[in-house]
This record gives structure tokens, sequence and C-alpha cells, in this order.
């Protein structure tokens, strides 16, 4: 039974945040240059007219690329199982998964999508499956040693085992490790969930897209599918960042609804103010050259192996 | 269900194997029938085989024993030994050939009329009787026979269409780097000979120094890791491979390569024991360098085959991870872990098997119908070819470590056994793992990168040329072959307890430590979780949380949004004449970010020229990029060269041709012999 509140209650959070994150972050970005910007519901809005659209597909694409918006949706709602919103609502028995799995399941969404890209023969499509190859792979190895580190300090590489433990040990945010992973995490957000300094959501320029490219021949209810899959990624990886990393679930004194309520309000508090500084970063970076994006993954690479080094070479201990 | 039973089992399938074998060369001017009844064969013998293994490693019955040749010459005797190792890799060979000789019935129908069908069959039946061989031989002068008959079968093979001067030169290669690899087990064979006064692989190496050992340790990685195509002794294994009828090339990457993971396991984990940490990190060195380049190079290749090989090397790579991380473990006397890896290890050789078998029969379907294995003449293959496409998807997904497919298992199993070793305390060895991590990671997202671009390349988009637009799907049998491999794929990943279980049989047979107690579930429930704070995965769980959400998203979408409604119409073509084939995305394209980052490694270098026109309106332009090879051209380019030049000195010094020269080499032999005799 727990089981299945569990299930219910992390699609209904990241299914209904989700929007809500690019909303938040447009109007942030809106603000700092003095415009009003769309309203923080926008996306909803664009999400509901885009399902009831039509939708037009290439004469040359094939299942795959119908396919497609189906695999990515469904595969960041159920990474987004894997990441727990609150813990105080996880099953017993645990979750079925790590983030060995999460990346995995993300890894299945992302192959469909670069395919798809390849598959209306459009040489945007290509050349946004081509970069994004480029980024993920460069990301990849920071991920894995990012979340290795944390998993290591908590012996488990359990999501809701590592974020458990993080709570029971009072983690102070100033511990050196926790900010060397702090840093390495929003890095690999912006690179992840194409923001800034690697993407400009915002833009259809030939020279800079990359997810929007591998998007472009999307259209009505699958395009829609495919921006709220994004979004939902992006949940799931502010989401391993804020609970991992500043957990909050020890500082409730009480048990019941009323505590799992109260975990939840902190939890979107968190997700609101970490959506304010991915904005803030936005907006103080410029857009890297394509071919500087490696140096970005190498500093991020750095930060995680330092936290590794920090933890494992000066005598680990409590974080 | 005794022993007895086994032995005879696998005893009939070697006879049958060995009559299907005569009767391909019998039949041999009738090609059809011929090329049909020796599969058939091979199919029937691959499932006695199979039905054995499996008896072997369920039952838990002692060491079977079968004598093949009783001689009174000493080391002659040529006797079989199967315990669950053995078992283990005779078990995934069958499978792998009665898949193969499937596929086979339909692909060999283009060498009718055209090349010796029996002969081929011959050698293609011989070569699996060599692996078996090798898997099953007992000691060390049986080995080495074996093994020097599956080399030299495979050169015959990858040299089958000898009329193309590229596989001739490949075929040199592979027999030249394959003897290289032969002598320095035979050294290292010699070595404990000399100790323990016996070949027997099931003996004991109490009797062989420290420093003995580590010098056979030395000499068996460098033997076997040329056999297996770890880098930097790859250099023949993407020249063989692809050289090879596309049936041969999945036999020998699927499997003939395992043989040398299998030597690692039986010479060195088996019999040396392990001895130093040093072993396990030296392997996990080679098996980083491997998994990294080899997916590297395999990503700028744009020869079907030859890119498949080269992940070959990634994979091999990657099972070395796993085999190193196992050694160090068992060489601190870490038994739990130790079995953890070498589990993880294995079934990633399992995995490999069925997988890139696959892929190389999936190529194999690619070139029997269009004719070419250069990915930038494909495209569109999926309308045409829709099994194939939807088969070699799942492949790819499988390689790529994606769920629900098993390769995601076994490298979960690596991660979390390197998960397990890391502790405090242990400052060269946790740089060393963590370094691991991140190549098992990027080498997983390039891996997916190339797979991307072969599937998406190949078979998405727009045809390249018209032939390609007007091909056939291939015959049903080839489906057939690469369907099971395929299906395989899925149910290892998704009810992976199963095959563990078996591979927990093999290392609680070599270390004397049974993990399954940590592997929580029953015979097929997917549930487990590794004793590692209750961490637990469950494929089946998330792809029915996959079926599920799509559902929902349907539903979804199906209340809010109403009636699907949908038009066809063109790419967007920018508001130009409209897209066609050569406006498409490349493969050399695709690559090319990856290949820009990596430049070190590539070391890339292209060339643009104008011909004929004028200046400003050339006829054409040709634009080529290249990439070097850095470990041929600077490593065993300048060898080579230094190694014929010495022998062109000294050809007139030493070998004159007068025979009273050569009267006197063997005087001053004999003499020293004596000498040695006498004194020493």
């Amino acid at each position: 039974m727990s089981y299945i509140i569990y299930i219910i209650i992390q699609i209904f959070v990241m299914v209904l945040t989700a929007p809500l994150v690019n909303g938040i972050i447009k109007k942030a970005k809106a603000f700092s240059q003095k415009r009003t910007g769309p309203p923080v519901f926008q996306m909803y809005y664009d999400l509901y007219k885009l399902i009831q659209k039509g939708t037009v597909v290439s004469d040359v694409s094939s299942w795959i690329y119908k396919a497609a918006p189906y695999v990515v949706f469904s595969t960041a709602l159920a990474a987004a199982l894997l990441v727990p919103v609150s813990t105080l609502v996880t099953p017993t028995n645990s979750i079925p998964g790590d983030f060995i799995l999460m990346v995995s399941v993300f890894a299945l969404g992302r192959f469909f999508m670069m395919a798809a890209g390849l598959d209306t023969g459009s040489t945007f499509g290509g050349m946004g499956s081509s970069r994004e190859a480029m980024i993920s792979s460069l990301a990849e190895p920071s991920i894995l040693v990012c979340l290795f580190t944390a998993g290591l300090i908590a012996g488990s590489t359990s999501l809701d085992g590592m974020m458990t433990f993080m709570q029971g040990t009072g983690t102070s945010p100033t511990h050196p490790v926790v900010v060397l992973l702090f840093l390495a995490l929003l890095s690999i957000i912006m690179m992840e969930t194409a923001r800034i300094p690697v993407d400009d959501p915002s833009t259809h320029l030939e020279l800079t897209m990359v997810h929007e490219a591998m998007l472009l021949e999307y259209s009505g209810r699958h395009l829609a599918l495919m921006e709220y899959g994004a979004a939902i990624k992006q949940l799931v990886f502010m989401t391993l960042l804020v609970n991992l990393l500043i957990p909050h679930d020890q500082l409730i004194g009480f048990a019941g609804v009323g505590a799992v309520v109260v975990s939840l309000l902190i939890y979107l508090l968190k997700v609101i103010l970490l959506a304010v500084l991915i904005a803030l970063v936005e907006i103080n970076t410029v857009k890297l050259r394509l071919f500087s994006i490696p140096n970005l993954a190498a500093l991020s690479f750095i930060l995680s192996f330092l936290a590794f080094l920090q933890y494992f070479l000066m005598g680990g201990g409590n974080v | 269900m005794g022993a007895l039973q086994i032995d005879n089992f696998i005893h009939t399938s070697i006879l049958i194997f060995a009559v299907g074998a005569l009767v391909a060369l019998a039949l041999g001017k009738r090609d059809r029938l011929c090329n049909l009844v020796s599969n058939s064969i091979c199919i029937a013998a691959g499932l006695l085989l199979m039905v054995a293994s499996a008896m072997k490693l369920l039952s838990g019955s002692d060491l079977i024993q079968i004598e093949l040749f009783q001689s009174s010459l000493p080391f002659l005797t040529l006797e079989m030994k199967i315990d669950n190792l053995s078992a283990l890799f005779l078990m995934i060979l069958s499978v792998l050939t009665i898949c193969v000789s499937i596929y086979s019935m339909g692909y060999i129908s283009h060498y009718y009329g055209k090349r010796h069908v029996g002969l081929f069959n011959f050698l293609y039946i011989t070569f699996i009787l060599s692996m078996i061989f090798v898997f099953t031989s007992s000691n060390a002068v049986f080995f080495y026979m074996a093994w020097e008959a599956m080399s030299l079968l495979s050169y015959f093979l990858v040299i089958f269409e000898s009329e193309r001067m590229e596989n001739q030169r490949a075929g040199t290669l592979y027999i030249v780097m394959t003897h290289i690899a032969t002598a320095f087990l035979l050294i290292g064979f010699m070595i404990i000979y000399s100790y323990t006064k016996s070949f027997d692989l099931f003996g004991s190496s109490d009797a062989i120094p420290d420093t003995a050992k580590n010098i056979i340790f030395i000499l068996f990685l460098l033997g076997f890791s040329t056999k297996a195509g770890a880098i930097p002794v790859h250099i023949w294994l993407p020249y063989a491979h692809p050289a090879a009828p596309s049936n041969v090339s999945a036999l020998m990457s699927g499997i003939m390569i395992k043989t040398a993971i299998y030597g690692l396991i039986r010479f060195v984990l088996g019999f040396l024991g392990v001895q130093h940490t040093w072993w396990g990190a030296l392997l996990i060195g080679v098996g980083i360098v491997s998994a990294v380049l080899g997916v590297a190079y395999a990503l700028m290749e744009h020869d079907i085959k030859r890119l498949l090989a080269y992940s070959s090397v990634e994979n091999i790579g990657i099972i070395l991870i796993g085999l190193g991380v196992s050694f160090t473990a068992l060489a601190q006397g870490n038994e739990m872990i130790g079995a953890l890896a070498l589990i993880a290890s294995i079934l990633h050789a399992v995995n490999h098997t069925f997988f890139k078998g696959g892929l190389f029969l999936g190529a194999g379907s690619v070139h029997y119908a269009t004719g070419t294995k250069d990915i930038e003449k494909l495209g569109g293959l999926i309308k045409v070819m829709p099994v194939t496409a939807v088969l070699v998807l799942c492949f790819s997904l499988a390689i790529s470590a994606i769920v629900p497919f098993n390769g995601f298992i076994s490298e979960w199993l690596t991660y979390q056994s390197i998960f397990a070793y890391i502790a405090p305390g242990q400052a060269g060895t946790n740089i060393l793992f963590i370094l691991a991590v991140a190549a098992l990671g990027l080498a997983g997202a390039l891996a997916a990168a190339c797979f991307v671009k072969l599937f998406g390349i190949s078979f998405l988009g727009l045809p390249r040329s018209e032939k390609i637009s007007n091909v056939q799907e291939v015959p049903v049998t080839m489906n057939i072959g690469m369907g099971i491999l395929a299906f395989l794929c899925l149910l290892m990943g998704v009810f992976p307890l199963f095959i563990i279980r078996l591979i927990d049989g093999v290392a609680s047979d070599l270390i004397g430590n049974s993990i399954l107690g940590q592997l929580q579930g029953g015979f097929l429930l997917t549930w487990y979780s590794m004793d590692l704070s209750g961490t637990v995965i469950s494929p089946f769980e998330i792809l029915i949380a996959l079926g599920v959400l799509t559902l929902l998203a349907l539903l979804a979408i199906r209340v809010f949004g109403g009636e699907y409604m949908e038009r066809k119409y063109g790419t967007w073509d920018c508001g130009f004449e409209g897209i066609n084939s050569r406006t498409q995305y490349t493969a050399a394209g695709f690559s090319k970010p990856i290949k820009i980052v990596f430049r070190i490694l590539f070391r890339p270098s292209r060339k643009t020229e104008a011909i004929g026109g004028t200046y400003y309106y050339p006829d054409r332009i040709e634009y080529k990029v290249e990439s070097e090879s850095i470990f041929e051209k600077y490593v065993y380019l300048p060898a080579f060269s230094r190694i014929r030049t010495f022998s062109r000195r000294t050809k007139f010094l030493v070998q004159t041709g007068n025979i009273q020269n050569y009267l006197v080499y063997i005087f001053i032999t004999i003499l020293a012999l004596m000498a040695y005799n006498r004194f020493v």
C-alpha cells in the first residue's frame, strides 16, 4: 500500500510541478531583463493547447518518430519514480532502483530522441542528435563519479538510501564535499537540461540549437510530450540535488500526514529557490561555443573527482 | 541423472559435429543441400551440447571427464574435463552456434554457385569443434593444440573470400598476431612445466615460486589479451573480423575472443591463483584503455562490421575491468567482492556473446540485402527491412547498457562491485577504481552515440541511393536466428537472476564463495538486492512502469486532447527545393563533434580540393577527412620496419645459403646443448 501511495505522490508532484519550474526560470530571467515575461503558468497553457492540435508527420519518418515522444515521456516519469521527492513516503522495502538505473532509463529516452532526430532526414535533426551525443557523452563520467561519491558516503547506491543517510548525519551544507558535489551537480543540470552555457532553450538559431534541433519536426501532441518529458527530466535532476545535498526531512519534528504535507511544501520551496539560482546562472553566463563545452564538462568532472578525493583521501568521516 | 549421462551427451554432440563436417565435405558440390544438411546437423549437435552443459550447471555435479584419445606418449592423452566454468562457456557457445546456424541457412545462399559451400561449412563446423576443445581441454598440450586449430581454422575463414587483397592482408596480420600471442602462452606453459613437471590445468601451482608466477602472469596477460583484442594489442581485430563472412564474424566476435577471457580465468584465477594486487590493477588499466579507446575508434568507423569490431574491443575492456576488480579483491582476500566482480565480468562476456553475435548477423543481413557495408551508402532501411531493423535496434539498446536489456545488468553488477570495493584508507586503488567508474560511464555514453549512429544513419532517414530503396527483406531463417538472440537479450535483461544463478555456480567453483545468499528472490523473481544497504533494482518493474506510464500518457492525451489528427507532409526544408538524401546528416558528420573533442586520439586531417572549372565555379569539389590510427602509425609500423631492416641486414650474414655454414650451426648447437647438460 505504501508503495502505491509513493508512486502516486511521485507522479503527481513531478507532473504538476515540472512545467512550473520552467515558468519560474523564464520569469526570473525576464525580471533581470526588465521585461514582464510570460506568466508563470504559461507552459501549462502551451501544453494544453499543443495536445489539442493535430500533428504534422514527416513522410520520410518511420514508427521510431512516433514512438519517441512516448518513450521520452515515460522514461522521464519512470526515472522520476526512482528519485523520492520526500523520503517520508518511501515504501518500507525500498524503491526498485538506484542512480545507475536512473542514468540508464534516461539513456533509453535519449537514444530514442537522438534516433528520432535522424528519422526525418532533416539536417537540423541530425545536427541536434550529433551534438546531443557529444554533450551527453561528456557529462556522463561526471554524473557517475558525483553520484558514486555521494553513494559511497552513504554506503548505498539507492537514492532513497542516500537521501535518508544524508538526513541522519545532519549534513552540514558548508562541508567541502557537499559544496563540491553541489557545484558538480549544478553544472550537470546545466548540461543535461539544455540550459544556457551549453544550449539556449529560447532560440531556434541553427548555430546554437541542440535540444530544440532534435524536436524541430515535432508538432501537436508529440511536441507536447517531448517538452513535458524534458521538463520532468529537469525536475528529476533538481530533486536529486536539493534532496540529496540539502536534506530537510530530519527537521520535521512530527509524523503523519501533516509531516508529509510540510515536507512537500519545503521541497517545493527548495525547488523554486534552485530554479531562481539556475536562472541566475543563465543570466550571468554566456552561451559557450560548442567546442568549449568539453571544458565545462571537464570542470564538472574535476569537481566531482575532487569531492571524491576530499572524502576518501582525507580519511572519510562524517559529512 | 548422473554425470554419466552428461558426458555421453557431450561425447555424442562432438561426434555429430564431426559427422556434420564430413557430410559438408561429401556434399560439397550440391550447394543448397549441403548447406541445409550441414547446418541442420550443427543445430542438432548444438542443442544437445546446450542441454548437456545446462544439465551440468544446474545439477552441480562433479567434474566431468571424457577421454578422447589414449596414448602411451607422455602428454598426448587427450582428455576433456568439464567444470562449471567450462560448462558455462560451452553453453553460450552452443546457443550462439544454434542461432548462427539457423541464420546461415539463409545467409550462405549468396554463395550458391559461386563458392565451395561444402568447404566453407567444413571449416565452419571444425572451427566450432576446435572451440569446444579449447573450453574443455584438461592439460596445456591439448589446450595448445585446440587453440592452434582454432586460430588456423579462423584464419582460413577470414581469408575465405581471398580474391580481395584486403582480406588477405587482414588474414596475414591476424595469423601473425595470433601466433605472437600463442608464443607467449607457450613460454608460460613451459615455465609452469619446469616447476610442476605437469601440464595438468587442474593441478596445483604451489611448486612455482612467486617471481615465476609474476612472469607467467605477464606472459598469459600478453598472450590472452592479444587474442581478446585488448588495446594496445588489438590491431588485428578491426581488420580480421570484418573480412570474414558475417556468420563467422558473429562467432569470432561473439565467442572466439571470449576464449581468451576463459583462458585468463582458467589459468590465472583457477591455476595460478591471484597473488598480488597489481595483477588486478594492471587488468583494470588495460580494461579502461580498451573500453574508452575501443568505443572512440568505433564511433569513427563507417564500415558497419569494422565499427562492430572496434566495439568488441570496448566490451572486452569492460569485461577486463570486471575481472581486474575481481583479481584485486581476491588478492586482498575479499572473496565476496571477488565473486561479485567475477560474476559481473562473466555475465558481460555472456551478454556480449549474444548482442554482438546478433549485431554481426544484422550487419550480415544488411550486406546480404544491399551489397554494401558502408553506412554512408545506406539509409531508410527500416521501411524495406522492418524486422531486421527492430532486431538491430534491440541489440543496439542492449550493447549501450540500456534497460530493459541485458547489457545493463552486467554493467550494473560491475559498478556495484567497484562500489563495494572502494573504502577509505586504500588511496591508490580507490583512485584507479573511481577512474574505472568514469571510464565505464564515458564508454557507455559513447557506445550509445555510436549505436544511434549505426542505427540512425543506416536504417532511418532517406535512402542514400536508388538501389537501397528497392531492396527486399532477408530470408526468414536469417531473422529467426537473430530473433532468438534478441529475445535472449531481453529475457536476460528482465529476468537476470536465472543466468546469474548459473554464473554463481562458476564463481563458487573457482573462489569457493557463493554470493547467492545476498541475492534475494526466487528462481524467476525479479527482485534482487545485493548486500549493500538494501540497494534494489528491478528491471522488470521498470519495464512495467514504462508500459503503464505510456498507456497513462496515451489516455491522458485522449481525454484532454481528443481525436488524433495526423497530416503527412514533407520534412521542413527551409523553403528550398525539398530535401534529398544528399542534404541529410552523414555518419561522418554525426561523429564529427566527438572527433573534434577527442582530436588528440584521432589526429584528424582534412583536405578540400577543387577539380576542374574555374576558381569560383569548380566542376566538383573533393573533400577528404582522414584520421590516423595512432597505435599503427607510432607503435607497430616503426616496429615492423625495424624488424624488416634487421632481417634484411642479417639475411646475408646468417642465412648464407651455404650448406657448410648450416652444418657449423648444427654442430655448435649440439656442443652447446652437451655443455649445458654437463655443467648445469
